[in-house]
């Protein structure tokens, strides 16, 4: 019997009974492939949905002033805004009630001085029919306002054109980065962050699940007794949760690249424009991300005595990417400082980020592969030094 | 102290062995080796240091003082001659029994179909022949203790390790092991087997008892209660163990 088919071995068992809890099946395949689809078919409903139901609101105003324009108050009415008007008070108490009792979403003063119209608005930021009301009145004094500027120049015998618009910038012409292009650093800003965070919260459950959940049970000295080494058991182990962590990413990035491709609007996402050279090292970053993750979650769930404290130092310790994460998001791509692709985590997701944008950069590349897997060497040393410790089976007796 | 019965070098030496867990002193001065066809009853109350003398000899535990040798030289190739039956059986419960027993089986070098027949043939002398493809988290704990047991047996060692066998079993689950146990001291095969049971030494051909890490005493049950002056085992343990009681200790005393 080789060690290799004795962590085969392993690595079978432990995946047969990963897989036998459904709750795992909905965690392992459904989550990530259903994910980005959702997310692209249903926040776009929801965002929809919402606008569209608020549009068809109405929302109640009051004018106070003199002289309001006919063409302003036909454009409010146009976006459903109920007005009601009044005269002009010193005493704004009585408004701001009706306001915060909902009888009103907002109040404009209008104040005719000359030529010169003074508008002030009144409204309650929390209240999101209050801020819908102002947005609809600044729609349609802007639209008015338009509308009276062309008429001034037109009654000054200028040409409105013109006047108004004397300088033209073609918008067409500016941009070189192609629509796809753009798709990737669109993408770039949010996919290396929830695929970190995937691949560091999908591997806490198995991780304590195959190391301290054995030891709680007492399947840990049952395998501790067979004729296998203790590295075979990390390999084992090791590999099953990989497994686990990699079917997910595959199945997460698969759901993404069928949403860009069928679900999302041109207006939304498409597929970005990255050569195969960069796709390959960007899943060769997941790999070895995954690898490091995996194996500093074993090392730290085989230290604890039981699950529940296995769960107390995982849990804080994933949340812990976030910072990383965040930092990476802050950091300006172009002339990024060398070192930040050796700083752990930071590394990885810098490199997806760049290779999103089709940025393959030898320097950088050589950099984060070789500091990754350094790292993950490390984490392998660590998890052997755990795994070889006495005390994985406990209570003395 | 220890009964040499085989021809064959013993299995493991174990010369003043002592471990310790921090101040705890689990095993104190152990000296006796472990044959390869000997069946020992391995007497001691709770916290005794049976479980850690087992996990000695199983190579799980190295000894803080003193030496434990093994006469295949390497401990892999020591562990494909015993097999061990924890205490808490350490079943996968998501898996079935057969499962559970093919892992084993794939660790020790057994081809599936091997393992099958054997495991096949050990469900029907234990009863659970019908439940060999059912998921374990089913079980009763007595079906748990048998699938372990099989699991123990299914690469045919020397010798078994078991782990208070039965503890915690109804009366006919513990004979339905305990009968396993004993045909497989009739055929010869070593059984070290770790119990407060003290009918266990009347099937075993040698008995140890400990105490408080100590082992008190060590030989076949004729020797050790004369040794010891001694006409039952029961009485020998509780003298030996201080736990008689002074009613006890002054019945014995008027009777002598």
């Amino acid at each position: 019997m080789t060690a290799r088919r004795r962590v085969v071995a392993i690595a079978q068992r432990e995946l047969l009974d990963f897989i036998r809890d459904w709750r795992t099946i909905l965690m392992m395949v459904l989550i990530p492939l259903l994910l980005f689809p959702l997310l692209f078919i249903g926040l776009p409903l929801v965002i929809g949905g919402e606008a569209q139901e608020l549009a068809a609101t109405d929302v109640n105003v009051l004018i106070r002033g003199e002289d309001v324009p006919g063409d302003l108050l036909m454009a409010l009415e146009n976006r459903s805004v109920i007005v009601t008007t009044a005269e002009a008070l010193d005493d704004v108490t009585v408004d701001d009630d009706a306001i915060r009792n909902g009888s009103m979403h907002a109040v404009m003063l209008w104040n005719s001085s000359g030529e010169v119209y003074e508008v002030h608005l009144r409204h309650l930021s929390t209240s999101t029919l209050s801020t819908d009301a102002r947005q609809r009145i600044l729609l349609s004094v802007s639209e008015w306002e338009v509308q009276e500027r062309e008429r001034r120049v037109a009654d000054a015998g200028l040409n409105v054109t013109d006047t108004l618009d004397p300088v033209r910038l073609d918008q067409g012409s500016t941009d070189l980065a192609s629509d796809r292009e753009v798709q990737g650093l669109v993408l770039s800003s949010f996919i290396p962050l929830i695929l970190t965070m995937w691949v560091v919260t999908s591997a806490v459950q198995p991780s304590i699940d195959m190391t301290a959940g054995e030891r709680e049970r007492g399947s840990m000295e049952a395998l501790l007794c067979a004729p296998a080494r203790r590295w075979e058991l990390l390999a084992g182990k090791w590999a099953a949760v990989s497994t686990i962590v990699l079917v997910g990413v595959m199945l997460q990035l698969g759901g993404l690249l069928f949403a860009l491709t069928f679900l999302a609007g041109p207006s939304l996402l498409s597929t970005p424009d990255v050569g195969a050279f960069a796709v390959l090292l960007f899943f060769v970053a997941v790999l070895f991300f995954s690898v490091m993750v995996v194996a500093s979650e074993l090392a730290l769930a085989i230290r604890s005595k039981s699950v529940k404290e296995a769960g107390a130092v995982l849990a804080p310790v994933s949340l812990a990417v976030i910072i990383p994460a965040v930092i990476v998001q802050i950091i300006n791509l172009d002339g990024v400082e060398t070192f930040w692709f050796a700083v752990p985590v930071v590394n990885v997701l810098l490199a997806m980020r760049e290779l999103l944008l089709d940025r393959v950069d030898p320097l950088h590349t050589i950099v984060w592969l070789t500091t990754t897997t350094m790292y993950t060497g490390l984490a392998l040393w660590y998890a052997q030094r755990q795994f070889n410790r006495e005390d994985l089976v406990l209570s003395p007796s | 102290m220890s009964e040499t019965s085989d021809a064959m070098p013993p299995l493991v030496t174990l010369r003043g062995v002592s471990k310790r867990f921090g101040d705890v002193v689990a095993l104190d001065d152990v000296t006796t080796d472990l044959n390869r066809h000997t069946s020992t009853a391995l007497i001691g109350g709770n916290g005794a240091g049976k479980t850690t003398l087992l996990r000695i000899l199983a190579g799980v535990y190295r000894p803080t003082e003193g030496s434990a040798t093994f006469t295949e030289g390497d401990l892999t190739a020591h562990r494909r001659k015993i097999g061990v039956m924890t205490e808490s059986t350490g079943l996968h419960l998501r898996l079935t029994a057969w499962e559970n027993i093919r892992f084993h089986a794939r660790l020790f070098g057994i081809d599936d179909h091997v393992a099958r027949e054997r495991s096949e043939a050990l469900a029907i002398r234990l009863g659970l022949g019908a439940a060999l493809d059912r998921r374990t988290e089913g079980f009763s704990r007595g079906m748990r203790q048998k699938t372990a047991l099989m699991r123990a047996l299914v690469h045919e060692p020397e010798l078994l390790l078991l782990d208070e066998p039965t503890a915690g079993l109804d009366i006919t689950s513990a004979r339905a092991v305990r009968a396993l146990i004993e045909s497989l001291v009739d055929e010869g095969r070593g059984v070290m087997w770790s119990t407060h049971d003290l009918t266990a030494a009347n099937i075993c051909g040698r008995v140890m008892v400990m105490h408080n890490g100590r082992l008190v005493a060590d030989g076949s049950l004729e020797g050790v209660l004369e040794e010891h002056e001694s006409d039952h085992l029961e009485d020998l343990y509780l003298t030996l163990t201080n736990e008689a009681t002074p009613e006890f200790k002054a019945g014995m005393e008027a009777e002598s």
